[in-house]
C-alpha cells in the first residue's frame, strides 16, 4: 500500500488527521524493520537505525497518547497489542497492563467477540469500517460511540493487524437530536395551534351539555349511574382542555401583549400566589434587585412561567420530604432573586428539593415529559415556559449545585420608557 | 333570576351556531327562562327572523356561508330593536378588530366548563336593559358587602386600601385588584369630569375634592364562586366605540405609548371579568370580577353594554 493510497483511503473513510499520522508512523516503523541491509553496512548503520527507531517509537507513543479518541491495535484473535492513554482511561487500567487482553472483554465487558464486530470485517476484507454504536451500562446514561477500524496490511496484502478507533459522540448525537426535535416541534406547533383552536368548540359543547345533564337530570331522565358517568365526561373534557391550552402555548401564534413591567413585583406577587397542599411549610425568600429597570414583556405569560417554575420547586420539596423519615430535620426553602445582567434581567428560582435525576436532565424540556404520575399535570409546563421565554427573546436554563436546583430566566429589558414603567409599577 | 324572567314576559332569543352540540347546550339551558329558536347558518337565521321578531340573537363567529359578524350587522340594519351578541371558542382578542368594525360589543367565550351563570346575567342584561347594579351579576346566594362614596382623592386612596384589606382578610386573596382598582378609580375621578370646553377638569395625581355630582360610587360583593367590585361615575362619558378603540390599540401593540387606554386594557387583562355598562351622559359602571377557582380563566370575553 502506497502513501497516496493510504491518504486516499483515509480521506474516503473520513479518518482524522491524527489517525492518519498514527498509521503513517506505524508503517514507517514496519518499513524500517523490513529492510535487509548487508552485514557490513549493518554494523555502521545499526547504531543510527536503533537511534532512529527510538525516536520513531517515542514519536509514535506521543502521537498515540495525544489522540483524544480511544485507540488500540489488535491481532486476529482480538488480542490488544497496544493502546493509547485515552483508552486506558476509559477502561481504567494502566497502559502497560492492557496488551494481552481481549478487546471485547476489556472495552465492552463481554465474554466473546461482538456480533457485527467491525474489526472482523476489516480483517477479512482489508477495508476500513465505520460503525456507530450505543452502550448502556447499568443505570447510567446511554452513550453513543463511533467505532472505526483500519487495516494494517503487510507486503503480501494480508491484513496483519487492525487499528480500532473509538470516539464518544454522545454530545454530537444529542445536539443533532435536539435540532431534529426543535424542527419537529416547530411544525407540530403550527399544526397544533389550528387543531387546539378547533378542539375548543366541540369540547365546549361536550362540557356544556354534560353540565346541563347534571343540572337538570329529570329533564333528561337521568338516573344516579348516569349522573356519575356524565360527571366523568365533564372531568375528561376539563382535562382535555387543560392539555389543549398548554399545547396552544407551544405554538407560535402571536397572542402577545407587550408592556413595561416591574419584574420584582410580578415575581413576588406570582410566587406568593402559588399554593399547593403542603406548600405552607415551605419558606420563600426574595433577593430582589431594587434598582432593576422595568422589562418589556407580556406579564400574564411571564407570570405563567413563574407559576410553572415555583410549582415545580414546591413539588420537588414535597417529594424530598416524602423520601425522608419523619424525624429527619429538613426545611424546604425556595429562593427567588432578580439581578441586572448587562441589558437583561436574570431571574433565579432555586429550591433544596429532590433535584433532577441524570436521566431526566436531558428530557425535562421535552413536551409531555413528566416525572409525575399520569393525570397529574400535562408534562408541558417546561416546554411551554421555554416557548414563552423564547418568544420574549430570552433564555431559560437550569443548574444543580450540591442540593440546590436552580432555574434561571434571562429576559432582555428591550425598551425602557419611564412613563410606562411608572404606570405599571404604581 | 328565572322567575323574574317569566314575570316580565318571555323574551325571544335566536341561537345561531353550526355546531349542533353548542346549539343544544344553549337551547337546553336558556329555554328554562326564554323562548328559544335555533338556526344552523346565518342564512337560516335571516329566514327565521323574517317570520317573527326576536329580542336577542346570539351567533357563532365562524360558520359556513355567512359569518357571525356579517349576520349581526345585517340584523342591526333590518331589525334595529334586536340585540346581538357573538359567541366563540376562539380567542376573543383576535376579534376585537372585527367587533370594532361591526360595532359588536358583546362576545361570549365558549369556556370549558361553560360559564352558564355568566350567560344568565349577560343575556338578561341584553334583553331587559337592566344592566346596572352589582347585585345582578351575583348568584342567588350572593351578598353585597359594602357601599362607599368617593368624594375626594384621599377618599379614593383610603377606600382602595380598605377594599384590598377586606378581600385579603375575607377571601385570602385580592388578585390584581389593587392595580385594577387604582386604574379604574383614577379614570372615573380624573378622566371623567370635564369642563364645558370638553377638557379634563382635574389633573391626574393632584389632590382633589369632587363636587357632589362627580362622586364615585363603589359597591363590592361576593357569591359562591367569585368576588366583585363595581365602580360607577355619574358622567357617562365613556362610549363603547372609545373602549373598543382603546382595547384594540393595546392588543395590537400600537397603543404601547398612548397616554390613555392602558388602564382599561390592563384591567381587562388582570381581572377575570370586566363588564362596562354605559348610560350615555348619565353614568358609567365598570364591574370587575375575580373567580375563586381558575376554571373560567382562558379567553377573556368582551362585555360592553350601552343603553
Amino acid at each position: 500500500m502506497t502513501i497516496e493510497s493510504i491518504l486516499s483511503t483515509s480521506l474516503v473513510s473520513g479518518l482524522t488527521f491524527s489517525g492518519w499520522a498514527l498509521y503513517f508512523l506505524h508503517l514507517r516503523r514496519r518499513h524500517s524493520r523490513s529492510q535487509n541491509p548487508s552485514r557490513n553496512q549493518a554494523e555502521n548503520v545499526s547504531a543510527r537505525t536503533t537511534e532512529k527507531l527510538e525516536i520513531s517509537k517515542k514519536e509514535l507513543e506521543l502521537v498515540f497518547d495525544a489522540i483524544p479518541e480511544q485507540v488500540y491495535i489488535i491481532d486476529r484473535n482480538f488480542t490488544i497489542l497496544r493502546a493509547n492513554k485515552s483508552f486506558s482511561q476509559f477502561v481504567i487500567q494502566p497502559v502497560k497492563k492492557i496488551p494481552g487482553n481481549r478487546c471485547f472483554s476489556l472495552q465492552w465487558n463481554r465474554e466473546c467477540n461482538c456480533t457485527d464486530c467491525p474489526a472482523t470485517t476489516t480483517f477479512d476484507q482489508g477495508v476500513p469500517i465505520i460503525k456507530k454504536l450505543l452502550s448502556r451500562s447499568g443505570n447510567s446514561d446511554v452513550k453513543y460511540y463511533e467505532m472505526s477500524t483500519f487495516p494494517v496490511i503487510d507486503n503480501s496484502g494480508k491484513t496483519l493487524h487492525v487499528i480500532v478507533f473509538t470516539k464518544d459522540i454522545t454530545d454530537e448525537k444529542q445536539m443533532i437530536e435536539q435540532i431534529i426535535r426543535s424542527e419537529k416541534l416547530a411544525s407540530i406547533g403550527n399544526m397544533t395551534a389550528g387543531v387546539a383552536h378547533e378542539m375548543n368548540n366541540p369540547l365546549s359543547g361536550i362540557s356544556g351539555n354534560a353540565t346541563n345533564l347534571l343540572r337538570m337530570p329529570q329533564k333528561y331522565g337521568l338516573n344516579e349511574k348516569g349522573i356519575s358517568r356524565v360527571t366523568t365526561i365533564l372531568n375528561s373534557a376539563a382535562h382535555a382542555t387543560a392539555i389543549m391550552n398548554d399545547l396552544l402555548h407551544l405554538s407560535n401564534r402571536p397572542e402577545q401583549t407587550s408592556i413595561l413591567v416591574n419584574i420584582n413585583a410580578l415575581l413576588a406577587k406570582t410566587a406568593n400566589a402559588v399554593y399547593i397542599n403542603g406548600s405552607q411549610e415551605i419558606e420563600r425568600s426574595y433577593r430582589l434587585d431594587e434598582q432593576l429597570p422595568p422589562v418589556q414583556c407580556d406579564p400574564s405569560k411571564i407570570q405563567q412561567v413563574i407559576v410553572h417554575l415555583v410549582t415545580n420547586a414546591i413539588l420537588a420539596i414535597i417529594d424530598k420530604k416524602n423520601t425522608l423519615l419523619n424525624d429527619t430535620p429538613y426545611k424546604g426553602h425556595i429562593v427567588l432573586s432578580t439581578q441586572q445582567f448587562n441589558n437583561q434581567v436574570l431571574i433565579n428560582i432555586s429550591d433544596n428539593g429532590i433535584g433532577i435525576s441524570d436521566n431526566a436532565r436531558l428530557k425535562i424540556f421535552d413536551p409531555f415529559f413528566s416525572t409525575r404520575p399520569t393525570g397529574q399535570g400535562t408534562g408541558l409546563g417546561l416546554s411551554v415556559s421555554t416557548k414563552i421565554i423564547e418568544q420574549h427573546s430570552g433564555k431559560i436554563f437550569f443548574e444543580t449545585i450540591n442540593d440546590i436546583t436552580q432555574f434561571s430566566i434571562l429576559l432582555p429589558f428591550q425598551q425602557t420608557n419611564p412613563e410606562i414603567a411608572e404606570y405599571v409599577t404604581k | 333570576m328565572a322567575e323574574e324572567q317569566k314575570s316580565t314576559g318571555p323574551y325571544r332569543i335566536l341561537i345561531v351556531d353550526d355546531e349542533k352540540a353548542i346549539r343544544m347546550m344553549l337551547l337546553d339551558y336558556l329555554e328554562n327562562s326564554y323562548e328559544i329558536e335555533a338556526a344552523e347558518t346565518g342564512e337560516e337565521a335571516l329566514t327565521i327572523l323574517a317570520g317573527s321578531s326576536f329580542d336577542l340573537v346570539i351567533s357563532d363567529i365562524n360558520m359556513p356561508g355567512m359569518s357571525g359578524p356579517q349576520l349581526l350587522s345585517e340584523i342591526r340594519v333590518k331589525y334595529p330593536g334586536t340585540k346581538t351578541a357573538l359567541i366563540t371558542a376562539y380567542n376573543v382578542d383576535e376579534y376585537i378588530k372585527t367587533a370594532k368594525e361591526y360595532s359588536i360589543t358583546n362576545i361570549i367565550p365558549k369556556t370549558v366548563p361553560f360559564n352558564f351563570a355568566e350567560l344568565d346575567f349577560i343575556v338578561h342584561g341584553l334583553v331587559s336593559g337592566e344592566i346596572f347594579g352589582l347585585a345582578r351579576y351575583l348568584l342567588e346566594k350572593g351578598t353585597i358587602l359594602e357601599n362607599h362614596m368617593i368624594k375626594s382623592s384621599s377618599d379614593a386612596r383610603r377606600i382602595q386600601n380598605h377594599l384590598i384589606e377586606l378581600f385579603e382578610s375575607k377571601f385570602g386573596t385580592s388578585g390584581d385588584m389593587k392595580l385594577i382598582l387604582d386604574e379604574i378609580i383614577t379614570n372615573a375621578m380624573y378622566h371623567a369630569p370635564t369642563l364645558s370646553d370638553g377638557t379634563e377638569k382635574y389633573q391626574e395625581f393632584n389632590d382633589i375634592q369632587l363636587e357632589p355630582h362627580e362622586y364615585i360610587h363603589i359597591e363590592c360583593g361576593y357569591d359562591d364562586e367569585k368576588y366583585a367590585v363595581a365602580v360607577t361615575d355619574r358622567q357617562g362619558r365613556l362610549t363603547k366605540e372609545t373602549v373598543l378603540y382603546k382595547i384594540e390599540r393595546q392588543i395590537t401593540g400600537e397603543g404601547l405609548l398612548d397616554d390613555s387606554g392602558r388602564g382599561i386594557h390592563m384591567s381587562r387583562l388582570f381581572a377575570d371579568r370586566m363588564i362596562i355598562n354605559i348610560d350615555p351622559n348619565n353614568k358609567t359602571e365598570v364591574i370587575l370580577i375575580n373567580y375563586f377557582s381558575n376554571k373560567y380563566r382562558g379567553y377573556k370575553p368582551l362585555y360592553i353594554n350601552e343603553l
